[in-house]
């Protein structure tokens, strides 16, 4: 081979190979194992509810059932929306130079129905101890292997509270070099103290598809908007090899907006590059109103 | 069982292979944090497109492909790279490149236009085979041949080595 090239290629080979890089992929290959079992699961249970049409019915009467008595037990009450609150319950702090974890855990306070109060607590606190635990075998790792950088931020925000609905959010921002963001949403009816899931809005699974199309649409007519707004869907995704996205899982993320929209939400790298984040679809009410149960929570 | 022996497989190829990808991407985007991002964006991109991965015979080639699209991806995104259509750079004329020759060749590779640069780090840096090239770049052997013989020029690099 020429000299310049054998020159060139040496220069090629001398790129510095950064301490992070052993870690960042052993990270990027966990996470990514622990997404697909996540979406083989997902694929799973679609297909054990479509089989049992009967067991979706079965959870809307315990709902309406359970509604009926908390709506007698609320009555006496005389004061509702307002007691309802979320605050920091718990606060995991770690700092030592290049390592940093800040983990708040929230808690839910004021609702009567305390089953649901404690089952989501208890969720909070487990999930938020387990990160900070997971944050500590890493750092440890890290550090036998001589140092590197790595952080991990996890709070929540209150994205809807009104007299009716309660959503709040929780983020994880791991950092190792660059990041990876997941977000997770619980909402409940305040009056009548459930907890809303995705299947329980609709009278069928029809939802998953009307929805799903319709998300495709905006991120299509967002990227011809503004070429930027980059989603890996039919449409705008040119590499064959890419996995596009196709439907929304029947548990999707999802939370109610104060306007009283439902709001569909991905983690970072769910449908999209890293560089689009978390990203959120607003779904319009009147393509949903067939399928919805009723319009108390989605106006 | 065939899936979990391929996903073992692919999961021992990316950490033993990690440098390679590492110094492949940052010849795109030349700098750390950019090619940890693409590094690590490349590995979720992989696992969840494990399934269009026919044998692992080509997982060599599928894995960089990735890497490269991710690498372009994110250089389009910061709006540092040009893509020319095949039009635009059949016209590329190599009367342009002259004003090069008292520039030292690293300037020289740097400035090539990212089709050209691409075809000269993956043949003689990472020693793939033109046909593994027109592979990752998904593209015809006779248009990666082209475009190394004219890549080559553009260096002012002698022509005896090169197939």
């Amino acid at each position: 081979m020429d000299d310049k090239l054998e020159k060139l290629k040496r220069e090629y080979m001398n790129i510095p190979i950064p301490e992070e890089l052993d870690f960042t992929v052993r990270k990027a290959l966990k996470e990514s194992e622990v997404n697909r079992m996540r979406r083989k699961s997902h694929m799973n249970r679609i297909r054990i509810a479509a089989a049992s049409v009967a067991a979706v019915f079965t959870v809307l009467i315990v709902g309406a059932n359970t509604s009926q008595v908390f709506a007698a037990t609320l009555s006496k009450v005389p004061v509702v929306g307002s007691i309802v609150k979320v605050l920091t319950f718990r606060e995991y702090t770690v700092n030592e130079g290049t390592f940093n974890a800040d983990i708040k855990v929230p808690a839910i306070q004021g609702t009567e129905n305390k089953t649901l109060e404690n089952s989501l607590n208890e969720k909070y606190l487990e999930e938020g101890k387990s990160l900070y635990e997971g944050f500590n075998a890493d750092m440890e790792e890290l550090k036998k292997n001589g140092g590197g950088h790595l952080g991990v931020d996890s709070g929540y925000e209150v994205k809807t509270d009104t007299d009716r609905i309660l959503s709040i959010g929780r983020y994880t921002v791991n950092t190792v070099a660059s990041s990876s963001t997941t977000m997770e949403y619980d909402t409940i009816d305040k009056k009548n103290e459930i907890l809303i899931t995705l299947p329980s809005l609709f009278k069928d699974d029809s939802y998953i598809d009307i929805i799903s199309e319709n998300i495709k649409k905006q991120m299509v007519e967002q990227n011809k908007a503004d070429s930027d707004q980059y989603y890996w869907v039919e449409g705008i995704e040119q590499d064959s090899s890419m996995e596009l996205f196709d439907k929304i899982a029947k548990d999707q993320n999802f939370y109610i907006n104060p306007e009283g929209k439902l709001v569909i939400s991905f983690d970072k790298y769910e449908v999209a590059p890293g560089y689009m984040g978390v990203v959120e679809f607003v779904i319009p009410t009147d393509i949903l109103s067939d399928v919805l149960v009723s319009n108390e929570y989605i106006k | 069982m065939g899936e979990v022996s391929l996903a073992e497989q692919i999961t021992d190829y990316i950490i033993k292979n990690k440098e390679r990808h590492y110094r492949l991407a940052y010849s795109y985007v030349k700098n750390n944090d950019d090619a940890l991002e693409v590094v690590q964006e490349s590995i979720y991109k992989a696992i969840s497109t494990m399934d269009s991965l026919k044998t692992p015979d080509y997982l060599n080639t599928w894995f960089y492909r990735i890497i490269v699209n991710t690498a372009i991806d994110l250089l389009r995104k910061r709006k540092k790279v040009v893509v020319m259509d095949d039009e635009t750079l059949s016209h590329y004329d190599l009367s342009t490149v002259d004003h090069y020759a008292d520039i030292d060749l690293h300037k020289a590779l740097e400035d090539l236009p990212i089709q050209y640069r691409s075809i000269i780090v993956l043949r003689f840096f990472e020693d793939l085979k033109i046909e593994e090239i027109a592979t990752v770049l998904d593209e015809n052997v006779n248009t990666v041949k082209t475009r190394l013989y004219k890549a080559l020029r553009m260096l002012r690099v002698q022509m005896d080595d090169c197939r």
